[in-house]
């Protein structure tokens, strides 16, 4: 009841907020990156999260979102909805291939496999023809229904419907016997099979509905952005990047991804844009041409990937069940 | 006229050249009580991976409530109606003690609300209510084995294969969980019993078989294998020593 009411709370927060922000495209897309993420990681969470798979591939379903709207946009003129729901098919097939496969793994294993799998995928989209290998796919025009697809407001509205959609399944699964039984498999693989869980069809049923929540984020990116190539959406960084900011927030947990997006993404971008040394110099704290100033401005901003890269170490080490699992240890 | 619920037929199982069951042949009627004993390595365990789908067999077959049940998975298995327990507990220990037993409980229903109402039936039974919210991994080694027991009977099982389930256990706590076996005993249950504790094992069981490096060395009732001169001659190493 409490949980419903925080959700009804927070989604009306979200829904208004563009209206807050009015005409400001750089805060506007900032945010689009945070639903962004935040719906990759929780959907990464179904199959990483509660079943324990630790999947290091989910870029490939990502792409084949991207990648499948693009073609059906770019070759026969559809609608977006269209080539979105192609682009789930493609990614539930490619899941399903998949975790015949590799599930037969565990652990290490696993994950290894799963890297390769996402390797394949992306290795085959740059050397085909259809897919534009290196050059990547470009979209100059897209229409649906009426709307005014140069704003980003649709986008932000999209990313939005498609975190809550990811997190209401992963709330109704939480609460259903598959939820039981995905945790029973993370925890202990033999003595749930010993309970009569069906291992590979419930792993391979956390996949599918993974990689078709991951497709469907993947396919709205893809018209967003209207460009796309492997180093954008195949990538094993994006992997990396959704399974990181899952571990921060904390896995296995409701809101934890969400949690990891919204601290993450923003800290990314202010590292990236050189926030810091930028309030710093505007408030006269510290000049531009001091040692300390250069620092900021040039060792810091072009750093943002190593701080980063501490800051989740950090993470890791000290708060290893994520910032949510670290505030709910007692329960 | 009672009925074989399991039947075990010529089973082999080799780990490369290394024959781990050799050649094990015998049955266990309904509402048995049936203790498989034997020294460390005699393939007890091994036996009971391969009855429930761990292991393929080398060769020979298995037959469980009438259907041949070996080269199917262990879930499958559990579905059919034979559960077991495990000589090193596996608890899932990031769950509650009462989500353990539902995931057990699961294994005959879909709704989570009937789940939890036959978990907590279960809980009662080996009295483990007073620690339902507690995460199963807190728990000592006498409740873990409660906590198995709770968790296999919630599959709603013909025939339970209990692996060393008194295995590290104190006197009390081995008493404790006779006392639950006898109460499952009463209810109709069929168990297999793997056990080192020959007072456990010959108080409690109707039938016992002996393994011997993966041979059956001798079957009876319990007064017949604790005056047999094999078995005694196995447990105390080197038959022929002794007596010299």
């Amino acid at each position: 009841m409490k949980q419903t009411l925080i959700s009804a709370v927070l989604l009306i927060m979200a829904v208004v907020l563009p209206l807050l922000v009015g005409e400001n495209p750089y805060l506007i897309g900032i945010l689009i990156s945070v639903l962004m993420m935040a719906t990759l990681s929780s959907a990464w969470n179904i199959v990483g999260g509660y079943a324990g798979q630790y999947s290091f591939g989910h870029a490939a379903y990502f792409g084949a979102g991207a990648y499948t709207t693009m073609i059906m946009l770019s070759v026969f003129n559809t609608n977006p909805l269209i080539g979105m729901a192609a682009g789930i098919a493609v990614a539930c097939l490619i899941a399903l291939i998949t975790g015949s496969i590799v599930f037969r793994l565990r652990g290490h294993y696993f994950a290894l496999a799963s890297i390769a799998v996402a390797e394949i995928v992306r290795l085959t989209v740059l050397n085909l023809g259809f897919t534009g290998g290196a050059q990547g796919i470009l979209l100059t025009d897209v229409a649906f229904f009426g709307l005014d697809m140069n704003s980003k407001n649709p986008f932000y509205y999209g990313m939005l419907f498609s975190l809550a959609l990811t997190l209401a399944i992963t709330a109704y699964i939480h609460k259903s016997k598959t939820g039981y039984y995905l945790q029973a498999i993370r925890e202990d693989q033999d003595a749930a099979a010993s309970l009569g869980i069906n291992l590979s069809f419930y792993k391979n049923k956390a996949l599918m509905i993974s990689a078709a929540l991951t497709s469907v984020v993947g396919s709205i990116y893809a018209v967003y952005i209207r460009f796309i190539d492997t180093t954008a959406v195949l990538d094993l960084r994006m992997s990396i990047e959704i399974i990181l900011t899952a571990i921060i927030g904390g896995v296995g947990t409701l809101w934890g991804p969400v949690l990891g997006a919204v601290l993450l993404v923003p800290l990314a971008e202010a590292l990236r844009s050189n926030l810091l040394g930028s309030v710093m110099f505007k408030y006269g704290i510290v000049s531009e041409t001091s040692p300390v100033g250069i620092f900021l401005k040039d060792g810091l901003a072009h750093a943002h990937v190593l701080v980063y890269g501490i800051i989740t170490v950090l993470c890791i080490l000290y708060l290893p069940k994520g910032i949510l699992g670290f505030f709910r240890r007692g329960k | 006229m009672t009925r074989h619920l399991l039947d075990i037929d010529h089973v082999s199982k080799h780990f490369g050249g290394n024959v781990a069951v050799s050649d094990a042949c015998f049955s266990v009627e309904e509402k048995q009580i049936f203790g498989l004993i034997g020294p460390n390595g005699a393939g007890k365990t091994t036996l009971f991976n391969c009855i429930t789908g761990y292991f393929p067999l080398t060769s020979g077959q298995i037959v469980f409530n009438g259907s041949r049940i070996n080269n199917r998975r262990p879930d499958e298995i559990c579905r059919l109606g034979m559960a077991r327990t495990w000589q090193r507990v596996k608890p899932l220990c990031n769950l509650t003690v009462l989500e353990n037993v539902m995931v057990g409980a699961f294994a005959t229903t879909n709704a989570t609300r009937t789940a939890e109402t036959m978990a907590r039936q279960q809980l009662q039974a080996v009295g483990l209510v007073e620690y339902a919210d507690k995460p199963a991994g807190s728990l000592p080694i006498g409740l873990k084995k409660k906590l198995e027991l709770a968790r296999v009977m919630a599959t709603r099982p013909k025939m339970l294969l209990l692996d060393e389930i008194c295995g590290g256990l104190n006197h009390t706590e081995t008493a404790s969980i006779l006392d639950i076996i006898r109460t499952l005993r009463n209810g109709g249950m069929t168990i297999v019993f793997i056990e080192h504790d020959m007072k456990a094992v010959t108080s409690i069981c109707d039938r016992i078989v002996v393994l011997n490096s993966g041979e059956k060395l001798a079957e009876g009732t319990p007064e017949q294998i604790t005056s047999n001169p094999d078995v005694i001659a196995a447990y105390l190493g080197g038959g022929h020593h002794a007596q010299d």
